[in-house]
């Protein structure tokens, strides 16, 4: 295992023997894995496989019905959603959940801003909030639109705003589910430069994806989900060529 | 004529407290109340025990309703505002029905259905308000401070936390939003405000029964903010403005047979709701269906 930068290999998240069970379904079962500082780890896997409910449980939206989940070092087994964004773990969904009457950029300082009781913030607050938008608005592309319903938005700029929303905050790791389905080669051409120059500034990333191509192109990690189970974890390449993997992939199971 | 349009505007400047106030929660907050006639009520009632058995100044009368109308806030938005929209609706209207029993029975406060009488006229710093031509003033200023502190409210953080809430609730959390302790807060403070026009109110008529606390006026207040628009700044005054003057302008056709009167009135009121709902769904002062602004 060869880190792709000296000090990456910081264990931010620990993940194991995680259980989430569906009536008689397993959604997640057993699974162990980490997610290591400043790398982009790719959950791959048909549908079903229990992606999204990792995220889901990884954030507290559902409770785990066994396994434990560290982030820095400390249990974060109770935590509820806005905890989990409040600690720096912070979540896309896979369909969007823009704040769709809200202007392009009161999304993003939604995204910012996480007081909860109704008191004035103090100038310095006011500026630093107004460049984390300005800078997710401009990485994003969406400067000109920034006065636009969300809801009025193209579908590739939807996606790029979801983005932005993420961008726009201090946390440390963002998951993020499907983020590229549907968009056309050149916004997703864009959307992994923007990626990859977050990730180089120190974001760490778990995504969940289904091109290969973007797979390929952006994982340092790759951990295989099927029904509920941790297939396989680690290099990209030596994943990706499990024959026995691909086989589920494509789905000629036996 | 000038008293009957002193009284008209004073109503109206009334309800529209109590519309501007249930938007807050009903249009930023997307939280569906029927029982803010409740609230209304709590706010009569305490301004008046307080008026009558204390002390009437409105320096002791308000405070005292605004903080009983808070703490029954409370007491229906903790448990309710935990669990999706749908529920805080069937509690709301659950605590309505209660409320207007309690109105109704406890006699040493309420006066049971026969209501209260005598009530002492608002009291500002010992100058007492009774004539309606200075009554308006204090009911249009009230008016305008609720105004004023909503809109701060709005256009804050606090007012974008609601309105992400009403978008998306899971998003909302994801970012960070503590949703119960948000929505609970938006729901106290509309509470509060809410009692304030309780206490003008029943100052104002010298009498309050609980005729004007039932289900019918939770559900009138609703309809004034939807017809003038959720979620918009001027909708609600709009919508309370049109609704009691509605009846007046009715009864001004004279071609219309008198003795049905009232029927003809629901017809045009349910008629006009349907049409308002199916051709501008945003209300008066809403946006125009979507479909017609579009995209660029």
């Amino acid at each position: 295992m060869v880190a792709s930068s000296a000090g990456a290999q910081n264990v931010l998240m620990e993940i194991r023997n995680v259980d989430k069970a569906f009536g008689g379904v397993k959604a997640v079962d057993d699974v162990s894995m980490d997610l290591r500082a400043g790398i982009i780890t790719t959950l791959v896997g048909p549908n079903g496989a229990g992606k999204t409910t990792l995220f889901n449980l990884i954030t507290g939206e559902l409770s785990k019905d066994s396994g434990t989940i560290k982030w820095l070092g400390n249990p974060i087994n109770k935590i509820k959603p806005f905890q989990a964004a409040r600690a720096g773990i912070l979540r896309t969904f896979q369909d969007l959940r823009l704040f769709n009457e809200m202007s392009v950029e009161d999304n993003i300082l939604t995204a910012v801003e996480d007081n909860s009781l109704p008191v004035p913030l103090t100038k310095s607050q006011r500026t630093a909030r107004r460049e984390k938008v300005e800078y997710a608005l401009n990485r994003a592309g969406l400067f000109t639109k920034r006065k636009i319903r969300a809801k009025d938005l193209a579908y590739a700029e939807r996606k790029f705003l979801s983005m932005a929303r993420v961008m726009a905050t201090d946390a440390r790791l963002w998951l993020l589910d499907e983020p590229a389905s549907g968009l056309d080669p050149n916004s997703y051409e864009k959307f992994l430069e923007i990626l990859r120059e977050e990730v180089k500034q120190g974001v760490t990333v778990c995504i969940i994806e289904h091109n290969l191509d973007i797979v390929i192109g952006i994982s340092d990690r790759i951990a295989f989900l099927d029904r509920g189970k941790l297939l396989a974890d680690g290099e990209p390449q030596s994943v990706l060529n499990d024959p026995e993997l691909r086989a589920i992939y494509f789905g000629e199971r036996t | 004529m000038e008293a009957y349009l002193l009284n008209l505007v004073i109503l109206i400047s009334l309800y529209s407290i109590l519309g501007v106030t249930l938007n807050f929660i009903m249009g930023y907050a997307g939280i569906y109340s029927l029982a803010h006639a409740v609230f209304f009520g709590v706010g009569a009632y305490a301004g008046t025990f307080m008026a009558m058995h204390v002390n009437a100044s409105i320096f002791v009368t308000l405070p005292v309703a605004m903080a009983a109308g808070a703490i029954l806030s409370l007491i229906l938005a903790l448990p309710a505002l935990r669990v999706r929209g749908e529920y805080f609706v069937a509690a709301s209207l659950g605590l309505q029905v209660l409320a207007v029993t309690i109105f109704s029975e406890w006699k040493s406060v309420t006066g049971g259905i026969g209501g209260l009488i005598g009530i002492p006229p608002l009291n500002i710093a010992g100058f007492e308000v009774f004539k309606p031509s200075q009554f308006i003033f204090v009911t249009v200023g009230a008016l305008i401070i609720i105004l004023f502190v909503i809109n701060r409210l709005v256009h804050s953080s606090f007012g974008r936390s609601l309105r992400a809430i009403r978008d998306s609730e899971s998003a909302a959390a994801a970012f960070g939003k503590n949703v119960p302790l948000i929505k609970t807060i938006s729901v106290v403070i509309s509470s509060a405000l809410t009692a304030v026009a309780g206490v003008l109110y029943a100052s104002y008529l010298s009498f309050i029964n609980v005729e004007s606390f039932k289900l019918d006026t939770s559900v009138l207040i609703m309809a004034m903010v939807i017809i003038g628009g959720t979620g918009t700044q001027a909708g609600p005054i709009v919508g309370a403005a049109l609704l009691l003057l509605l009846p007046s302008l009715i009864s001004y056709l004279d071609f219309l047979p008198q003795t049905e009167i009232g029927s003809i009135q629901q017809i045009i009121y349910g008629l006009g709701m349907a049409l308002l709902m199916i051709y501008r769904p945003g209300g008066i002062v809403g946006r125009k269906k979507q479909s017609e602004t579009g995209k660029e």
